[in-house]
This record gives structure tokens, C-alpha cells and sequence, in this order.
């Protein structure tokens, strides 16, 4: 049942993205729509190029990690405002970028199923880059609500994601086919959450608030 | 279901896999609170400030109005009181030329008219240049505040000194008469409070920075004194020392010396203000 409901909940970001595209436009939430769709694919595709083409599923998690990676790596990029941030998210990327190509060719793929060190690595970094994100909306004497900014939801919903998943990452490939079938839920659950946080920073409009000193009373 | 795998003997993997995951989902919720719950913080922070300066602005706006009456009301006694009573004796007199037929009389009426329109004349000329003194008009704030130190010094009540060290180039002519308004307010505190025996007033530049420092031997105040005064209700003449210097992005400093004898006011400008005021003109 969670394992369908995870897949189906990838639609809600999609549709939501479309159906409110024109708030949506603006901004690099296209990103994460991207992401939406490439996640969806790769769900739906993950048996057949598993069990009918015989790919290897390692290979299959490296690549949806890279490219997962990347594109959470692209929109947080887009979104800093700091050029060291940008420095750092550049020069850790690099780091990732190599842990992962490591994994993938010292790695047995037959042994080994799931990329743990890369998605260890994935889950870390995002969650720094995440925290980068947060500091510099903080700091910004311009912004009074975060809530009211779009991104805000976006990063709430890596965080929540990647914090959660991390040791389930980490530990996932020193567990047995049926332990690990246990704790995915815990993957499950929280890409449910996730894909929920994606469409209320979809529905939502940009709200002027965020900047504005206007309305500063009516919330405190 | 997890719990229970969790709690089962001898799965130490998953007890450290269920606690980090809750560990960590704690800490992010954490982290998201702690954010909005600082960053409301820093809003009341903001709030508090821009109310506490908007308290200080209507107090110098009240002061500035405050002052502008009374210097109204001054203007309007000197001309109800002296002018008034003048021009009307004049006008008797006059009038006592339709009367009194007799040359002599006649004569007499016209002499003492004319003396009550020369008396009259001068006290028109004197309210004028309490307004605007014509020496900061025509040869500006050097000459104006040696004028002005020269008539202290000529009443015999203090000595009053001026010495301007640099200032070739005058100020534009309504930024001098705002620091003329300013000297005159310090020095009327100084007349009226401080029971000192001597001003000196000195003027330098450093850079781009023009000085202005007032020295006297009597009571004075110091920075932590103004400071209350100006968010009081009195200290009328502070606040509108303030509220001009605001007008040329100033500062102001009341100190004691080092040696604890005098007092010191210290007048800062930036020159450059006053550069791009005339450039934006």
C-alpha cells in the first residue's frame, strides 16, 4: 500500500505545479517539477528496467541519485543570494559527484543493491546546502515571514526528507532483502511528506508580506 | 511495525536506525521552530525601534513646532507692544497738526512724529535681524559668531572668544544659518544655566569632517544627560538642536574635559553632505 501511495503522491507536485502555473513560473520551481516527474518516472519504470532489461538496481539508485542530486543541488544554487554559499555548493558538489562514480565502479553490483554511501552523502549535503538556505533568509533584514516565501516550503520538505531517511541510508545496505522491505517504509513515509510539502509551496502565492513591513502587526 | 523490529533482542543496527531518524527529524523540527520563532523575535525587536524612533521624531516635531510658536508669539509682542503703541503716538501727533493751527505746536508735533517713526524703524530693524542677522547673510557664519561673541563679551556679564582655524570656503547659506541657530541655542544655555566666566569657541576640519567645539568653565551637561533630555518631555532647546542637526546628518557630543574643569560641545558635519546638497541644486 505505501510503496503505491509514494508513487502516486509524485502526481500531487505535478498536477498542482501545472494547475497553479502561473504562480509558479517565476522563481526555480521548475526545478523541483523536474524532480517531481523524474522521481515519477523512476518509480514506474524501476521494475521493468529491473526485472524485464536486467539492469542492475545500483546502477539504477546511483543515477536517480546524481540526478536527484543535482537538481536539488541546481535549485538551492539558484536560490542563494551569497556567493560563497555558491562557492561551497560548487566545491562539495565535485566531492559528491566523485564519492558517487567511486561507489558505482568499485562496487559490486551484483552483491550490493542500494548506493549507501552516495545517498549517505546525498542526504548530508542537502541538508548543510538546506541550512545555508535558512541562515541567509535570516540574516536578510528584508524578508519578516520566511512561511510566506515558497522556497521556504521547497527546503522544509528536503530537510524533512533527508533528515529522516539519513541512517536508513546509511545502514541500508547492511540489511537482509526482507529487514530492509521493513524500514523503507520510513522512506516511504517521508517522501509522502515531502511530495505534500511540494504542493502547498506550489499552491501558494508569493506572498508580499514575506517583504513587506506593511502587515508587520497583524501577525504578532 | 518498525517499533516493534526496533524493540525485538539484539537489533542494535536498528535501535541506532530508529533513534537517528527520530533524533533527526527532531532536530530539523528544532531548527524550523527555532528559525520563525527568531526571526519574530527580531521583528518585535524591529518593531520596537521604529516605534521608539517615531516617539523621538514626533518629540522633536513637537519641540520644532513648539518653538516656532513661541518665536511667533515673541514677534507678534514686540510688534503689538513697541511697534504698535509707537505708530499710534506718531499718529497722534500728526494728528495734532489738523488740530493745533499754530506753527510752533505744529513744529514741535512733527519733530517728536518723526522721533517715534526713527525709534519705530530701528525696532523693526531689530526684530528683523533677531530673524535673520544680515552679517551670516552677507559675510557668513565666521563673522556672524564673532559678531555674536563680540556682543556677549561688550555686555561685561562673560568673556566669549571665536577662532575659526579653516574656513575658506563658506557653507551653503542655509546650512549656516542652521549651525548659527545651533551656536545660538548652546550659548543661550550656556548664559542661562551654566554660570560659567568664558566660552571659546573653536572651527577646524579633519578630512572631509567639519568641527565645530565649544568650550566653557561653568554647569554643563554631558552626553548621557542629553541623551534623557531628548526623550523627555523637557530640554525644548536640546530637542531643537537635535532635530536641525538632523537636518544636516550632524552629530553632536557634550563631554568633560579630561581635566574636569570645563566642558565641552562638539559640532560634527560631514562636509561632503553639503557638497552633494549643492551639486543636487
Amino acid at each position: 500500500m505505501l510503496p503505491y501511495l509514494s508513487t502516486l503522491s509524485a502526481i500531487l507536485p505535478i498536477v498542482f505545479f501545472l494547475a497553479f502555473y502561473k504562480r509558479n513560473k517565476k522563481g526555480e520551481l521548475w526545478v523541483i517539477f523536474t524532480y517531481t516527474i523524474t522521481s515519477f518516472a523512476t518509480d514506474l519504470s524501476y521494475k521493468r528496467l529491473v526485472h524485464n532489461l536486467n539492469v542492475p538496481p545500483l546502477y539504477i539508485y546511483t543515477f536517480f541519485s546524481l540526478l536527484e542530486y543535482s537538481l536539488f543541488a541546481l535549485f538551492l544554487y539558484k536560490s542563494y543570494k551569497q556567493r560563497s554559499f555558491k562557492n561551497i555548493l560548487l566545491l562539495l558538489s565535485l566531492i559528491f559527484y566523485a564519492v558517487a562514480l567511486v561507489n558505482l565502479f568499485h562496487n559490486n553490483s551484483d552483491s550490493q543493491s542500494f548506493d549507501s554511501p552516495s545517498a549517505s552523502l546525498e542526504s548530508i549535503l542537502i541538508i548543510v546546502y538546506c541550512i545555508f538556505f535558512l541562515f541567509e533568509q535570516v540574516k536578510d533584514p528584508n524578508i519578516f515571514y520566511i512561511y510566506y516565501i515558497k522556497k521556504f516550503w521547497v527546503v522544509l520538505a528536503l530537510l524533512i526528507y533527508f533528515a529522516s531517511t539519513l541512517f536508513l541510508f546509511l545502514y541500508a545496505a547492511t540489511f537482509e532483502k526482507p529487514e530492509l522491505s521493513t524500514y523503507w517504509k520510513i522512506n516511504y513515509i517521508f517522501d509522502i511528506i515531502k511530495n505534500l510539502l511540494f504542493v502547498v509551496s506550489f499552491t501558494m502565492k508569493d506572498n508580499k508580506q514575506a517583504y513587506s513591513a506593511d502587515t508587520l502587526y497583524n501577525d504578532i | 511495525m518498525i517499533l516493534l523490529e526496533v524493540t525485538s533482542p539484539g537489533s542494535s543496527v536498528s535501535l541506532v536506525l530508529f533513534f537517528g531518524t527520530i533524533g533527526m527529524l527532531a532536530l530539523t523540527i528544532g531548527l524550523i521552530v527555532f528559525i520563525i520563532f527568531h526571526q519574530r523575535k527580531v521583528i518585535r525587536y524591529q518593531l520596537r525601534l521604529q516605534r521608539m524612533e517615531q516617539d523621538q521624531q514626533k518629540l522633536l516635531l513637537n519641540a520644532s513646532i513648539r518653538l516656532q510658536e513661541e518665536e511667533r508669539q515673541r514677534i507678534a509682542a514686540d510688534l503689538h507692544d513697541d511697534a504698535g503703541p509707537l505708530l499710534a503716538t506718531a499718529r497722534l501727533y500728526l494728528n495734532e497738526n489738523l488740530v493745533n493751527l499754530d506753527k510752533t505746536t505744529q513744529l514741535q508735533s512733527i519733530y517728536n512724529a518723526k522721533q517715534i517713526i526713527d525709534d519705530t524703524i530701528q525696532l523693526i530693524r531689530n526684530i528683523s535681524h533677531s530673524l535673520m542677522p544680515p552679517t551670516l547673510k552677507n559675510f557668513g557664519l565666521e563673522s556672524a559668531v564673532n559678531d555674536l561673541f563680540q556682543k556677549i563679551s561688550g555686555s561685561g556679564s562673560m568673556n566669549a572668544s571665536s577662532r575659526f582655524h579653516d574656513y575658506r570656503e563658506r557653507l551653503q547659506s542655509e546650512n549656516e544659518l542652521i549651525i548659527f541657530r545651533i551656536i545660538q541655542e548652546l550659548v543661550n544655555n550656556i548664559l542661562k544655566h551654566s554660570n560659567a566666566s568664558f566660552i571659546h569657541l573653536t572651527q577646524n576640519t579633519s578630512g572631509n569632517k567639519f568641527f565645530i567645539r565649544l568650550h566653557h568653565d561653568g554647569r554643563g551637561i554631558t552626553q548621557n544627560d542629553f541623551n534623557k533630555l531628548n526623550k523627555s518631555n523637557v530640554g525644548l532647546g536640546l530637542k531643537n538642536i537635535q532635530s536641525r542637526l538632523k537636518v544636516l546628518h550632524g552629530k553632536i557630543f557634550f563631554e568633560k574635559d579630561m581635566s574636569q574643569t570645563y566642558y565641552k560641545v562638539t559640532i560634527e558635519l560631514v562636509k561632503e553632505e553639503d557638497d552633494k546638497l549643492q551639486e543636487q541644486e
